[in-house]
């Protein structure tokens, strides 16, 4: 039988997988030595089978080609991320540490702003950010969360550490592909599961359902707390998820259209009349969410909706607003706001990062823009992107331009070799490197999902994994701690 | 439930009523017209099927620009035809889509597969006698699975209910546009009436009803116009007649509607308690008497006022704050 890992090459920074001698490292041990037992012929079977079952599951996006409507489904690898139990420790921990740094941040964006007079952050970067909602000033949101929601993006870096790239607090997505991986992989390939040794990912919904239940408006009674998930529609690429998170936690899935709002308070349209609405999940961007308030030509919204908010009568997770604490900009700051807020260290570092705003950084990102990964503060999803040691003279001379035209708007990261994992492509296992997407969820407590989206850039050389830049993803396991040290 | 999703529950049900009707009638129109070969019955065939999905006009239309173009393509994979079976099924596939967290997984994927099986099939009909069997066969019976999965694996709430509603009317709208299609669009002259080929033509309109079985286990005696008529209309334990549909559908309404305030049931419950009435005293003589044709025309005009008042009075109506 063929040795399904002969041939394979480790990328430029770690292996996930394989130390740099070519032994698995410990978390993977297990794992290793059941994969390894299959010829490639045979994993390819497998992963063509967790293929099928994804289009037939119709967890798909639709493309057209030559005139035809084509399903496609987004790229699913069946090697799976597996992250030991001590390193998790440290991803939970410096996670619960930096959301309530954020949501310590935001509450003070919207209240004392003593952050700028204290020079934590300049005044500019903060009233500069897009985000920034002048109609939050002064509102406390129920138990004083933000950002009910988070899901910030990970890798780990040519020295083995595990760094936050960027965060998400304004409508992180990719939790159902989450679940939808693990149970993709239960079923494709359940010989490869170490028995009990994987944390489950299953209940995330009740979590959420349980965390948006506890910031309910004051006076509302748990058990008659009316949920609902604010979806833009069937057109939005996050839809399933919308649908998958709105059918796991048994709670209405609404559009604009189906709300309205009477007298400060939000109701939704059913067949038994008007039913009054307490918590809004909303997964519509906050220009979008009240034509009143916000874009006049907004028809995904709620006319009132921001007036019934700061009523207090209804609870929108996550806050208007929230936005500033993600911006590209801001994010450089991040570690300062922890020692700041809390007097603490960060236990997950930042990537260090320039931010042209800054007059000492311009200079220094112009100087080395052949070194840097330039990135545009208002963009996600990997648009925008010029990875300097892979751009052009003139690339980078336009690239130069535009940065000194809007500083603001530009921040410059060292190219990082990130971590790479075996991926099986064009029948062989080829290294490709990936990041990793935990979700943290915020009511009284903050409590970290046990798994993670983990993107893959599938394109040989690629430091890009967004799907939307041809990205696929796999399965995340935690490993749970081991017997002996469980008491 | 929110009246946007019962509204689409009640599409979805419409929908795959519709497409499983469109692959049952093309089967009977294939066998036909390979029967017949060539003889006038083989044109014929097609063009009812085409009038009862409201496609004749379009066909003609584009089999001048294409005269290539088969009447099963046109109706069965065509995009260009809004009336299509793929273009019917690519609707309810949206539509499932848009309503997936109300569906039981095994609803959505068996919804799915066959909008996939669908999909696949690039062949066009020009030359295409075994497989055409084969590919009606496959989407009735992934409808039929569906239709038994959704009783099967969904809550009996009012969504089912909704569902069923939809499935109803429009089994009811195209039963009688199969009748009236035999008469309208094949009117015979009055020597035909009778003989081999009339004859024939009703047999194909039973079967293109599904009821061909169910007429000779209630019917003794010759197949004839009026009688194959009548069964259609009146049968009573025939789940594809008019009256049969109508009394679903309004048990189905009453049970949907249940809690929603009587100022807005009251419209269609009114309508419906109608119908029933009327259809409750057709019988053979007065379908005769009335004329079938104009009997499913104003049908059919029926179904499009109960359908209109139940999205002006259930689905689309603004409810006052209490």
């Amino acid at each position: 039988m063929s040795d399904p890992f002969s041939g394979y090459e480790q990328l430029a920074g770690p292996d996930e997988m394989f130390a740099p001698d070519g032994s698995p490292h410990p978390a993977y041990a297990a794992f290793a030595e059941r994969l390894g037992a299959w010829s490639i012929e045979h994993i390819d079977g497998r992963q063509r089978r967790s293929e099928m079952d994804l289009l037939a599951s119709g967890i798909t996006f639709t493309v057209y080609q030559d005139e035809a409507e084509v399903d496609r489904i987004f790229p699913f690898s069946i090697i799976p991320r597996i992250v030991a139990h001590d390193e998790w420790r440290t991803i939970e921990t410096g996670l619960q540490q930096r959301v309530k740094a954020l949501n310590a941040f935001l509450h003070d964006v919207y209240h004392d702003q003593r952050c700028v007079t204290d020079g934590v952050i300049p005044g500019q970067v903060l009233f500069g950010a897009a985000a920034f909602n002048l109609r939050m000033v002064g509102f406390e949101p129920p138990q004083g969360v933000y950002t009910h929601i988070a899901g910030s993006d990970l890798i780990r870096d040519q020295h083995g550490e595990f760094r936050i790239l960027e965060d998400n607090v304004r409508t992180p997505s990719g939790v159902s592909y989450v679940l939808e991986n693990r149970r993709t992989m239960l079923e494709a390939v359940p010989e490869l599961f170490p028995e009990g040794a994987v944390s489950p990912v299953t209940d995330y919904p009740e979590h959420l359902l349980e965390m948006l239940i506890e910031v309910r408006p004051e006076g509302v009674a748990a058990e008659e707390a009316r949920i609902v998930i604010l979806t833009p529609g069937s057109f939005n690429s996050a839809y399933f998820e919308h649908t998958f998170l709105a059918q796991q936690m048994g709670v209405d899935l609404v559009e604009g259209r189906d709300l309205i709002v009477h007298d400060q308070t939000v109701y939704l349209r059913a067949t038994t009349g008007l039913e009054r609405v307490d918590v809004i999940y909303k997964r519509v961007d906050d220009d979008f969410l009240d034509p009143l308030a916000f874009r006049p030509d907004s028809v995904l919204g709620v006319a009132g909706l921001a007036d019934a908010y700061r009523a207090g009568k209804v609870t929108l997770a996550n806050a208007m607003g929230v936005g500033v604490a993600d911006d590209k900009v801001v994010y450089r700051f991040v570690p300062d706001f922890i020692r700041y807020y809390l007097g603490e260290e960060p236990i997950l570092r930042n990537i260090d990062t320039l931010a042209a705003v800054l007059p000492e950084d311009l200079e220094e990102m112009c100087a080395n823009l052949d070194q840097l990964v330039v990135k545009p503060a208002g963009e996600s999803g990997g648009y925008g992107l010029v990875v300097g040691p892979q751009a052009s003279a003139a690339e980078l001379r336009a690239t130069e331009e535009r940065i000194r035209d809007n500083p603001r708007n530009w921040i410059a990261q060292p190219l990082q070799e990130f971590s790479s994992i075996p991926t099986l492509l064009d029948g062989a296992l080829r290294a490709r490197r990936a990041d990793l997407r935990p979700f943290a969820l915020t009511g009284a407590d903050t409590w970290v999902l046990p798994g993670g989206l983990t993107r893959v850039a599938l394109v040989e050389g690629s430091y890009v994994v967004n799907s939307s830049q041809g990205g696929g993803s796999k399965d995340t396991w935690v490993l749970r701690p081991p017997r002996a040290s469980e008491e | 439930m929110l009246s946007r999703v019962a509204e689409n529950l009640y599409w979805l049900g419409r929908d795959l009523e519709r497409v499983e009707n469109i692959a049952r009638m093309a089967e009977v129109s294939h066998t036909v017209s390979v029967e017949s070969g060539g003889v006038d019955g083989d044109q014929h065939a097609w063009d009812a099927v085409l009038a009862a999905t409201g496609s004749l006009g379009l066909y003609n239309e584009a089999h001048k620009d294409d005269p290539q173009l088969t009447p099963a393509e046109f109706l069965l994979l065509s995009s260009a035809n809004p009336n299509s079976l793929r273009r019917t099924l690519v609707v309810a596939r949206a539509l499932a889509r848009e309503l997936r967290e109300q569906l039981s997984r095994e609803v959505w994927e068996e919804i799915n597969r066959i909008y996939l099986d669908v999909h696949a099939t690039r062949t066009d009909f020009r030359d295409f006698r075994d497989g055409m069997h084969a590919f009606c066969d496959q989407v009735r019976s992934g409808v039929a699975s569906i239709l038994g999965l959704f009783d099967n694996t969904v809550l009996m709430d009012e969504g089912r209910d909704w569902f069923r509603c939809g499935v109803y009317l429009e089994r009811a709208d195209m039963t009688s546009r199969i009748v009236d299609a035999k008469y309208f669009v094949l009117l015979p002259s009055a020597q035909d009436i009778g003989g081999a080929l009339d004859r024939s033509q009703w047999v194909a309109v039973l079967r293109s009803a599904s009821a061909w079985q169910a007429f000779r286990m209630t019917h003794r005696g010759a197949i004839t116009g009026p009688r194959v008529a009548t069964m259609l209309v009146r049968g009573e334990q025939f789940p594809r007649s008019l009256y049969f549909c109508v009394r679903a559908f309004r048990r189905h309404f009453e049970a949907a509607s249940d809690r929603t305030p009587a100022g807005q049931t009251i419209h269609v419950a009114r309508e419906l308690a109608l119908l029933d009435l009327d259809l409750a005293s057709v019988d053979e003589a007065a379908l005769v008497r009335q004329g079938v044709h104009e009997f499913m025309d104003g049908f059919q005009a029926r179904l499009i006022d109960v359908d209109r008042l139940l999205h002006e009075h259930i689905f689309r109506v603004l409810p006052s704050v209490a």
